[in-house]
């Protein structure tokens, strides 16, 4: 009789096994669901079809939009908006995506906003579709012309900024007043109170640049070398951490007196600490843009582009950038904000002039072919990881 | 001899019962531990596609590069463990004998922080631990901490994250052995003229035994795995096993790798376990059922 129910058991487990197999075929076939493959050539149009409804599904960074844009928008189109805030880091964002995109899923999102090379990098991989550019072109005629033609899109045609900042350093004025240059980082008398970024493409080239180092043109060994020098400075201990957002905790605490920075979190820490200021390298900033990319599977393109119009007229776009204090992309802010908010229309850090940016660079890639780029890409990873 | 007498509906009871739990093990360890152990054997990047290779240096690659890291995790887990240990046992000892009618009111007091999420208890000592806090500000001037000397971004703030984090899990098995235990027996040694340290460590320690067992287990295996406390209080240079997977996962997307080093966590998780139990006793876990069969 015990034979009989272990061999009950045992058929317990076997259908429950076959269960879950049929369960999971159902799901979306075989294979581990991580394949990926480059899958270009294969990139389809969103197009828009008839009046925009229904409901809309948007993954931002945080502190990235006021409270009143969302309202308003659904007052206006009669479109309820899903928006969340769910990208924190680009490649933390690519890791929890990837696996859906991969099987032409946007897991319901129809806009991600995401930095400059992780939008070519979805799109190389086909996790991306272009704009119908007729029904985007309200936007598209505003959008100012610095920011027509970046190389990774020159027809911007499946990116559209959602807004464009400046990497640099901020810095602690009352505890570290000499602070002018990446290099004063590797001073001894801040040790322990420095930080950086992990966004590789933000921390890297401001330290090569530092050293005289072209962004645009470096070698891959270059960025080795680079990488190197922040080794060091982490394992003496110099650096305290590497952080995404959460350097401002430890900037406005005090663990923190000078670190690699974005130009917006500089002025909302300003206004909680008037010591705590964006300074511009002597040696120049990175620009990024993070834009507005439709994905694969994304079940509502027409109210996308309904959204893009929307935050590209200036009145509207006015009032998201007056709340996060980044460069607005839409050409026509400038002078609603002088109405409204006169002191930020003269900061050069949301109005930034050629002269105070002329240094700097737009952010780029680690030169050469997908394996050196994960190669500068995992030596920089070590040394985050330790 | 009973069992054979009752019809076959009744005999099938437990096996009907364990069903749910079984169904709920294999969907959600089992068949992921398979799709994890076959990507831990792929090989390629996400641009090129993964493709089954029986890659097996996915393994010694993750250990060569990551051994430092899993040495860090267990000396963490296994002195946060300790010390863990060393708090709990006296609370617990107190609370199940000298807690009168306050037993439950302390225990309270015990798990009421837990019901704030482990992420804002974290962040929260990022605050109480700062370089400019009271804290620091206390052990630099009774001379613990140098002039510049700080807390946070240490291997001490690690350990103490974890430390905190995990006590309730060693906390309550402890309680609930001690409670269980009857003092007519502590009594009875009296009776027969042990010492009070004599009747402790004849007595109540063996039989809390399974309580210090399972709390100590309940610590060291989520705390080996761990990496939030480091995010929040280490620094590059305490970064543990967990972290090193979460990276390789999220930010250079090596899957296999990750997989893999997920593997070797495991077993080595699983050794330490298992020459643990071994060492500890196994009856101590399993209670009296071990002697009875």
């Amino acid at each position: 009789m015990r034979i009989g129910a272990r061999g009950f058991v045992r058929s317990l487990v076997a259908a429950a096994v076959l269960l879950a197999a049929l369960l999971l075929a159902a799901c979306g076939g075989g294979g581990s669901g991580i394949e990926g493959g480059a899958d270009t050539g294969n990139v389809s149009t969103a197009a828009a079809e008839g009046k925009p409804s229904g409901t809309l599904s948007i993954s931002n960074w945080p502190f990235y939009i006021d409270n009143q844009t969302v309202p308003d928008f659904e007052k206006a189109t009669g479109i309820s908006v899903k928006y969340q805030e769910d990208v924190n880091d680009n490649s933390e964002f690519f890791g929890k995506m990837q696996p859906l995109l991969d099987q032409g899923e946007s897991g319901g999102r129809d806009i991600m906003v995401v930095t400059d090379w992780m939008a070519n990098k979805m799109h190389n991989l086909g996790y991306l579709q272009d704009f119908d550019q007729e029904a985007v072109k309200p936007a598209m005629d505003n959008l100012v012309p610095s920011l027509q033609s970046p190389s990774f899109d020159p027809d911007r045609s499946f990116s559209l900024p959602w807004q464009s900042g400046m990497t640099g350093l901020v810095v602690n004025t009352a505890e570290a007043p000499d602070v002018k240059s990446v290099n004063d980082l590797f001073d001894p008398q801040y040790k322990g109170q420095v930080e950086m970024l992990t966004e590789m493409r933000d921390t890297v080239p401001l330290v090569m640049k530092a050293d005289g180092v072209d962004p645009t043109t470096a070698t891959k060994q270059d960025w080795l070398d680079a990488i190197d020098k922040i080794k060091e400075a982490s394992d003496s201990g110099q650096i305290r951490k590497f952080t995404g957002n959460n350097y401002t905790n430890d900037l406005a605490n005090g663990d923190a007196v000078a670190v690699i920075g974005w130009s917006g979190d500089a002025i909302q820490l300003q206004a909680d600490n008037p010591d705590i200021k964006f300074v511009m390298p002597e040696q120049g900033c990175m620009i990024w843009s993070d834009n507005m990319v439709i994905p694969v599977g994304a079940p509502n393109p027409t109210a996308a582009y309904a959204w893009m119009n929307y935050v590209y007229e200036p009145k509207n776009q006015a009032q998201i950038t007056d709340y996060n204090f980044y460069f607005s992309p839409v050409a026509g802010v400038k002078p609603l904000i002088e109405k409204t908010d006169p002191q930020a229309a003269k900061s050069p850090l949301i109005f930034p002039t050629d002269t105070y940016t002329k240094n700097c660079t737009t952010q780029v890639d680690p030169p050469g072919s997908d394996e050196d780029v994960a190669d500068v890409e995992q030596a920089f990873q070590a040394v985050v990881t330790g | 001899m009973n069992g054979e007498s009752k019809p076959l509906s009744r005999r099938l009871i437990p096996y009907w019962l364990m069903g749910p739990g079984l169904l709920w093990l294999v969907l959600f360890f089992v068949i992921p531990l398979y799709f994890m152990a076959r990507l831990a054997l792929e090989s390629g990047t996400l641009e090129t596609g993964f493709s089954f290779t029986w890659e097996w240096a996915n393994f010694t690659d993750g250990w060569d590069r990551y051994s430092e890291q899993f040495f860090r995790s267990f000396i963490y887990a296994g002195s946060a463990t300790l010390i863990a240990l060393v708090i709990a046992y006296p609370l617990a000892y107190a609370i199940a004998f000298r807690g009168g009618r306050w037993k439950n009111a302390l225990l309270f007091a015990v798990v009421a922080p837990f019901f704030t999420t482990y992420l804002i208890r974290t962040i929260a000592w990022t605050t109480i631990l700062s370089d400019n806090g009271v804290v620091v500000d206390v052990l630099r001037t009774i001379g613990i901490l140098g002039d510049d000397g700080r807390v946070l971004a240490t291997p001490a703030a690690v350990i103490a994250g974890i430390t905190y984090n995990f006590l309730p899990f060693m906390v309550l098995p402890i309680y609930a052995s001690l409670e269980r235990l009857d003092p007519g027996l502590i009594e009875a040694a009296k009776d027969l003229y042990s010492s009070s340290r004599a009747a402790f460590l004849k007595v109540t320690l063996p039989l809390s035994m399974p309580g210090i067992v399972a709390g100590t287990l309940l610590t060291f295996i989520p705390a080996a795995g761990d990496y939030i406390n480091v995010i929040f209080l280490g620094s590059t240079n305490t970064s543990m096993v967990g972290n090193a997977i979460q990276s390789l996962y999220l930010n250079t997307r090596e899957y296999p790798t990750a997989a893999a080093l997920s593997f070797i966590l495991m077993a080595v998780i699983m050794a330490v376990v298992v020459i643990y139990i071994r060492f500890a006793g196994s009856e101590a876990l399993m209670g009296e059922e071990e002697e009875a069969t």
